[in-house]
């Protein structure tokens, strides 16, 4: 008799039940897609501060800096150099964190002489280098995607799979102008052990010193240098947590926390905890944060993961509420009905026990297409926005049900109370 | 009773009787109209507060000297005076020299600056201790301070050794023996040169004056008064003019008067010829500075925190710009950095119109920075923008329904009153009357109630208060009201295409 009667509301009264499981599947789908764009916003918008550049720096132990702080030797070079291996490189995924490793390049410069008598700094790097792991994994890591702000404002990017790629350099705006070079042209670079008839296939504008400086690859300068394998410095670009407390503390001294401590941040992606594991893969290396970018990073992912959570907060109120609303309308338009079972003998008890499982049945139908709808939406935001899906969440589905569950039984209890108060024959008589 | 009478009771009478439901309904508009005033005006400040926050990835500009010019602070203030006082975060200037720490052999690299400015260009720093708040404090970077082992508290002894020394000044200071020569202006235009020795405990020991451009019964007199001459051995650079009759004291004796500091030895000036007696002054004081300037000067400085960046200022010594100036003797600055917070567009017509003006500075973008903004502010603002779009579209479809669910409640009354015989346009009237007031009603509450939650969102999420766009008052209320008109007449639509006897029989 319950299933019948039931069914009779679900199909008879199409249109009004229609209207609450669309209102709740709106409900729904602005939950689900809420929450999991606010789930996500973090690690996209963490991506896109990667533009910033690199937010870690290694360096040799023994000379970090040294060479800016003391006068450094004829070609621009430490005294005592100390240097950090290419071949490890690779190890920088291979660490705890791996996966948050975005982009790194290696360094390696040196003063060249230049065929009018004066001389140029040039950098050697990776451009597009590609990488084959050990683990399998294959990418191509380098300055094309550490200097995005970088405008080529004549030729192109360096690439490195060109098979002249070695006698390719890029110039800088402001020494380009003053040598008056233009790409395509050949320059004559004399290096401390070496020398090389670079050819100018870029022309950058950096927006800062690099401006005047020449970059080449790393084994043309590590020939022109003589330091095979050899590079004085790396960047890193990671995706990391921003600092709290404990990060703090164990920046300055991993080794002063509690064993606990030390694990739960050893496994967070903290920025210091990050450049422990670099330093414990590279020799001889120092690791540190560019505060720079590690601290504002923090920052503005704090903000915008803040502002998201309150913007989500509004919308839950917002479908919340205009769940319960609708509800609690549609058991109140149902008074003549209720009344009209009670006058007939049903009892209190059967009559919620129907209206009940009938908006239950409702809010479930409506929570699973409002799932979807919401699914729809999440992408619609991370595809147009970020260009990339949002991850979906499934602690979401238990959250937006909850949620429904709640905020139905909410706007309809006290709607069927309040009916139930009223007396049959004043209901069906038509009064209010 | 007039028909309009008429029609504001029905409406009043029905809102009064069906108290529940319309409170429902206001409810839902309300909420629909909250969401709508909160979210657009978050969605139009988040720019601004953002950009504000972008700031703390440090400078966006830097003013260097034009080619063959040299910056001041009095031309940086001039031209930092071009940007609107909310839109420049703060302006450091820098000077950079090399000073010896003689007692270890080395130099470094020190940056004068101004810590106030640098707190807000780059609030990125961090110092273990505190920033130098007293003269002769300093700043050192974390490697300098590993290298060499100093704390917070710590002295360090800093040498400024001049690049280019004047030939022919080499010897001229106060060591033992030193001579020092100089002229000034005299009466009517005439030359005062004098030549002085300094004695072993750097005092003068000897004097000559030559004044014979003076007129020779008064300032002529200069050159050979004993008793004028006597008095200025035995006394340290530099010298203040005392004693001075003449009441109409031109510039030169004014200088002679007050260019040295309270305290310093005195000379009295030569009785009738005071403009003779300040220009033997000037240019002994003149002769000090000249000799001065040429010398490699030691200070001492404590140390007052240790600066963190993970960059390269980590090697660098930073000191105030006065105590710099005072070292070196030089008003000169290599560079300012400026945080602007504007979009990238207005930051380069600031850049442009900067160097244009020819005013001796040329200013540069730091594109690191303003690049990666404008990339990162503009995929905030389109993730706001979509979110806005997204709730607002569901959230006003969800009040739509339950209005419709409203309406459509009262298909019976609908039946009856048109079996009374009353005309579809006064019951569509009077149903869009209901919806009206209670869009205008929830408009203006949701309009509100929104400012407050933008208001709550932009205190707690960005520390700084919104102000109230006037005109989303007006627009919050007629999308209210649209709103809430459209979705009464669909149903009332429904309801008087049927038969009034099918509805009031209840099927």
């Amino acid at each position: 008799m319950l299933f019948r009667m039931i069914k009779g509301v679900l199909f008879h009264q199409k249109g009004k039940m229609l209207l609450i499981a669309i209102t709740i599947a709106l409900g729904a789908s602005l939950a689900t897609g809420m929450l999991n764009v606010v789930m996500d916003v973090e690690d996209k918008v963490n991506k896109e501060l990667k533009n910033y550049g690199a937010n870690i720096t290694v360096k040799p132990k023994d000379v970090s800096l040294l060479s800016d702080i003391y006068d450094t030797g004829e070609n621009g070079e430490a005294l005592n150099a100390a240097y950090l291996r290419e071949d490890e490189l690779g190890k920088l995924k291979t660490i705890f964190w791996a996966f948050n490793i975005v982009d790194f390049t290696p360094f390696l410069d040196t003063q060249v002489a230049l065929p009018d008598g004066s001389s140029a700094q040039v950098v050697g790097t990776w451009f597009n280098h590609h990488l084959a792991l050990p683990t399998g994994e294959e990418l191509d890591a380098g300055v094309v995607g550490m200097r995005s702000w970088w405008e080529i404002t004549d030729g192109r990017w360096l690439d490195e799979a060109d098979a002249d790629a070695g006698n390719e350099i890029m110039v800088g705006a402001l020494l380009a102008e003053e040598k008056r070079w233009t790409v395509g042209e050949t320059v004559a670079l004399t290096g401390p052990e070496g020398a090389l008839d670079a050819k100018i296939v870029g022309i950058y504008d950096a927006g800062g010193d690099e401006d005047s400086q020449i970059f080449a690859t790393l084994d043309a300068v590590q020939a022109l240098t003589d330091r095979d394998g050899k590079v004085t410095s790396i960047e890193v670009s990671a995706l990391t947590t921003p600092d709290n407390d404990l990060a703090r503390r164990a920046a300055r001294n991993p080794a002063a926390l509690t064993s606990r401590d030390y694990e739960t941040w050893y496994c967070t992606a903290y920025v210091s905890a990050i450049c422990y594991q670099i330093q414990e893969v590279i020799t001889g290396s120092v690791a540190s944060a560019v505060r720079q970018v590690a601290e504002s990073e923090g920052t503005i992912l704090d903000k915008t993961k803040l502002l998201m959570i309150l913007i989500t907060a509004l919308s839950l109120i917002g479908s919340a509420l205009g769940i319960s609303n609708l509800v609690t309308a549609s058991v109140m338009e149902r008074a003549q009905e209720i009344g009209l079972l009670k006058a007939i003998g049903a009892k209190d008890r059967s009559i919620t026990g129907v209206v009940m499982t009938e908006i239950l049945i409702t809010a479930l139908l409506g929570f699973a297409a409002g799932y979807f709808m919401g699914f729809g939406f999440a992408q619609l935001i991370g595809r147009s926005v970020f260009g990339s899906a949002v991850e979906m969440n499934p602690t979401v589905i238990p959250i937006v049900a909850g949620l429904i569950a709640l905020v139905t039984i909410a706007g309809s209890i006290p709607a069927i109370r309040m009916v139930l108060r009223l007396k049959p024959a004043e209901v069906l008589h038509g009064g209010h | 009773m007039t028909k309009r009478r008429m029609f504001l009771r029905m409406i009043t009478a029905s809102l009064l009787r069906r108290r529940s439901r319309m409170l429902i309904a206001l409810l839902s508009i309300g909420i629909g109209a909250t969401i709508l005033a909160g979210l657009v005006t978050i969605y139009y400040d988040v720019p601004r507060q953002m950009r504000a926050q972008m700031r703390s990835y440090g400078a966006n500009m830097l003013l260097m000297p034009a080619d063959g010019e040299t910056l001041t602070e009095a031309r940086l203030e001039e031209t930092l005076s071009r940007f609107p006082e909310e839109t420049l975060v703060g302006a450091a200037p820098y000077r950079y020299v090399r000073l010896d720490m003689t007692s270890r052999q080395q130099s470094f690299t020190t940056a004068g600056t101004d810590f106030d400015a640098v707190q807000k260009t780059s609030p990125y720093f961090s110092v273990e201790g505190a920033y130098p708040a007293a003269s002769r404090e300093i700043l050192v970077g974390k490697e300098i301070a590993e290298t060499i082992g100093v704390k917070v508290g710590s002295e360090m002894e800093l040498t400024w050794q001049p690049t280019a020394v004047a030939e022919g000044d080499a010897s001229a200071d106060w060591v033992p023996g030193a001579m020092l020569s100089g002229s000034a202006e005299g009466w009517s235009g005439g030359s005062v040169s004098i030549s002085a020795t300094l004695g072993e405990d750097g005092k003068i020991a000897e004097i000559t004056v030559d004044a014979s451009t003076q007129t020779a019964e008064f300032g002529g007199r200069a050159q050979t008064d004993e008793a004028f001459l006597n008095q200025f051995v035995g006394k340290s650079l530099p010298l203040r003019l005392t004693n001075v009759t003449d009441e109409n004291a031109g510039a030169g004796i004014r200088t002679a008067m007050s260019a040295a500091p309270e305290g310093s030895d005195e000379v009295d000036a030569l009785t009738g010829a005071t403009v003779t007696s300040s220009a033997i002054v000037n240019a002994l004081n003149g002769a000090r500075t000249a000799s001065a300037a040429s010398q490699p000067r030691t200070m001492k400085y404590t140390v007052s925190g240790i600066l963190v960046t993970g960059g390269e200022e980590e090697g660098y010594i930073f000191m105030a710009l006065s105590d710099l100036e005072a070292l070196t003797g030089e008003d000169r600055l290599d560079v300012a950095e400026l945080s602007v917070s504007a979009e990238e567009d207005q930051l380069n017509a600031y850049a442009e119109g900067i160097t244009e003006e020819d005013n001796g500075v040329t200013a540069r973008l730091v594109k690191r920075v303003t690049k990666s903004e404008t990339a990162v502010l503009g995929k905030l603002q389109a993730l706001v923008f979509l979110v806005t779009v997204v709730v607002l579209l569901l959230t006003m479809i969800c009040v739509s329904t339950t209005m419709m669910a409203v309406v459509s409640e009262r298909r019976r009354e609908i039946g009856l009153r048109k079996a009374l015989g009353a005309s579809d346009n006064s019951i569509r009237g009077e149903f869009l009357g209901e919806g009206i007031f209670l869009g205008t009603l929830g408009g203006v509450l949701g309009a509100v109630l929104g400012f407050v939650f933008a208001q709550v969102v932009s205190v707690n999420v960005f520390g700084s208060s919104i102000t109230f766009q006037p005109l989303l008052l007006p627009v919050t209320v007629l999308v209210s009201v649209a709103i809430a008109a459209v979705s009464c007449l669909a149903p009332i639509k429904r309801a008087m295409a049927i038969d009034p006897a099918l509805v009031l029989k209840g099927e």
